[in-house]
């Protein structure tokens, strides 16, 4: 069995967990939406329907979905030691960390899909280059979650690990956040070279620490 | 995809040299020396002594501060305290995904779990199962993972009588096939008859009885 064959073995059982009991999801839903709502409020509707405002909304409340949904996975993971069970076995933690990383793009994806309806009627957008801001919205859905499920791993057996995850990760999430922003941003006020450009660097920082956590993690889980 | 044959000769099929393990600055393990050749292995001693630290050593879970561990057949099954099943599948596909991840597709899981007296029960998710259902389905893993090495950690808990009884035909057959299985236990009286070694962990140290 390959590496990627395992991987995806680990995210399709996620997932399966995820469908029958999908709190994760829902939580991460109903925070997105929630948050989506209420910075429009604060901002007021002039300022939200900014470009630059709207998508900083966004993808602030998108990275919060991320670590509710990885927190829940991984609280999954831990409630009767099923970890372990895949950690004894050969290329376990490898396919742990890119299982992961798989299952809650896919459950990100989702939520961020429904939170881009929302704010796209809610504020009244208008999309000048509907593509473009979907390969902003896909690569930055790929960006965000290998940060947060390494540092989840690297925070596995803390006590305090709800806490520690954002604080270890949000830092190291600036960029792809700045960039994930202006992409959207540029999207959406029609400039394509600037999104593309976004893109690229957003698919480099999903590569790098994509790889970065295949390289890191077989040694640090413990 | 692969069937696991499991080698019958006395060779072991598992063992650590000189192994010493230091969790939070305290030394749980030390020197430990052990060979373990197809058969049962019981250990024993004390709470807190290292037993459980001593399985998970040989799991790969824990880090080795000094010494070696060899384990020739691969990864070792190795069942804990709890289930080690995920809440949110039923136990089919627990045990379904742990053999396709061994690449055990042909396992039949199914009688695995009817043999546990499971058949009513092997499609409920997980959390829906008594404390003492969810042992059985993590214990017919045995079945469903045919693998030179079994670690089993107090597989007694939560187990009624008829579970002990199907668990001594499991581990028969398992010690027909040529698997080694150590065991820590505080009820080694049930299988001392069965035992081909019997080993006695205090405070860290691991001597022979």
């Amino acid at each position: 069995m390959s590496a990627l064959d395992r991987a995806l073995l680990v995210a399709a059982r996620d997932l399966a967990a995820e469908r029958r009991h999908p709190d994760g999801f829902v939580a991460a839903l109903t925070f997105t939406g929630l948050l989506v709502l209420i910075e429009s409020l604060a901002f007021g509707p002039g300022q939200a329907r900014q470009p630059g405002v709207a998508s900083a909304l966004f993808w602030i409340a998108v990275l919060f979905a991320a670590t509710l949904v990885a927190t829940r996975s991984f609280d999954r993971e831990l409630e009767d030691d099923a970890i372990d069970a895949i950690l004894v076995l050969d290329g376990g933690r490898e396919a742990i960390y890119a299982g992961k990383l798989i299952a809650i793009a896919v459950v990100l994806g989702i939520v961020a899909l429904a939170a881009a309806v929302l704010s796209l009627v809610l504020l009244d957008l208008e999309v000048a280059l509907a593509g473009h801001l979907a390969l902003v919205g896909i690569l930055g859905i790929l960006a965000l979650p290998p940060v947060i499920v390494l540092t989840t791993l690297l925070a596995l057996r803390v006590r305090a690990r709800a806490a520690l995850v954002p604080i270890l990760s949000f830092p190291i999430l600036v960029p792809q956040l700045v960039a994930c922003t202006q992409g959207a941003a540029a999207a959406l006020t029609g400039d394509a070279s600037a999104a593309v450009g976004w893109a690229g660097i957003l698919a480099a920082f999903a590569l790098v620490y994509g790889v970065l956590g295949l390289t890191i993690v077989p040694a640090a889980i413990e | 995809m692969r069937r696991v044959t499991v080698n019958v000769s006395r060779e072991a099929n598992a063992s650590l040299n000189d192994v010493t393990v230091v969790l939070d600055d305290r030394t749980i393990l030390r020197g430990i020396s052990l060979e373990l050749p197809p058969g049962l292995t019981l250990l024993r001693g004390t709470n807190g002594a290292g037993k459980t630290t001593l399985l998970r050593a040989l799991a790969g879970l824990v880090p080795l501060a000094r010494g070696r561990r060899s384990i020739p057949g691969g990864p070792p099954l190795y069942i804990g305290h709890r289930p080690m099943l995920l809440r949110g599948l039923t136990a089919r596909e627990n045990l379904s995904f742990l053999a396709a991840f061994r690449g055990l597709v042909s396992s039949d899981v199914a009688g695995a779990l009817r043999k546990w007296g499971l058949g009513d029960a092997m499609d409920r998710p997980i959390e829906r199962l008594s404390a003492g259902q969810r042992r059985r389905a993590s214990l017919a893993r045995i079945e469903t993972e045919q693998v030179p090495l079994v670690l089993l950690d107090e597989p007694f808990a939560d187990l009624d009588s008829d579970a002990l009884v199907r668990l001594r035909a499991a581990l028969n057959t398992a010690l027909v096939r040529g698997q080694a299985v150590l065991m820590a236990t505080h009820m080694h009286h049930e299988l001392d008859q069965d035992a081909t070694a019997h080993y006695v962990l205090d405070d860290g140290a691991l001597r022979v009885l």
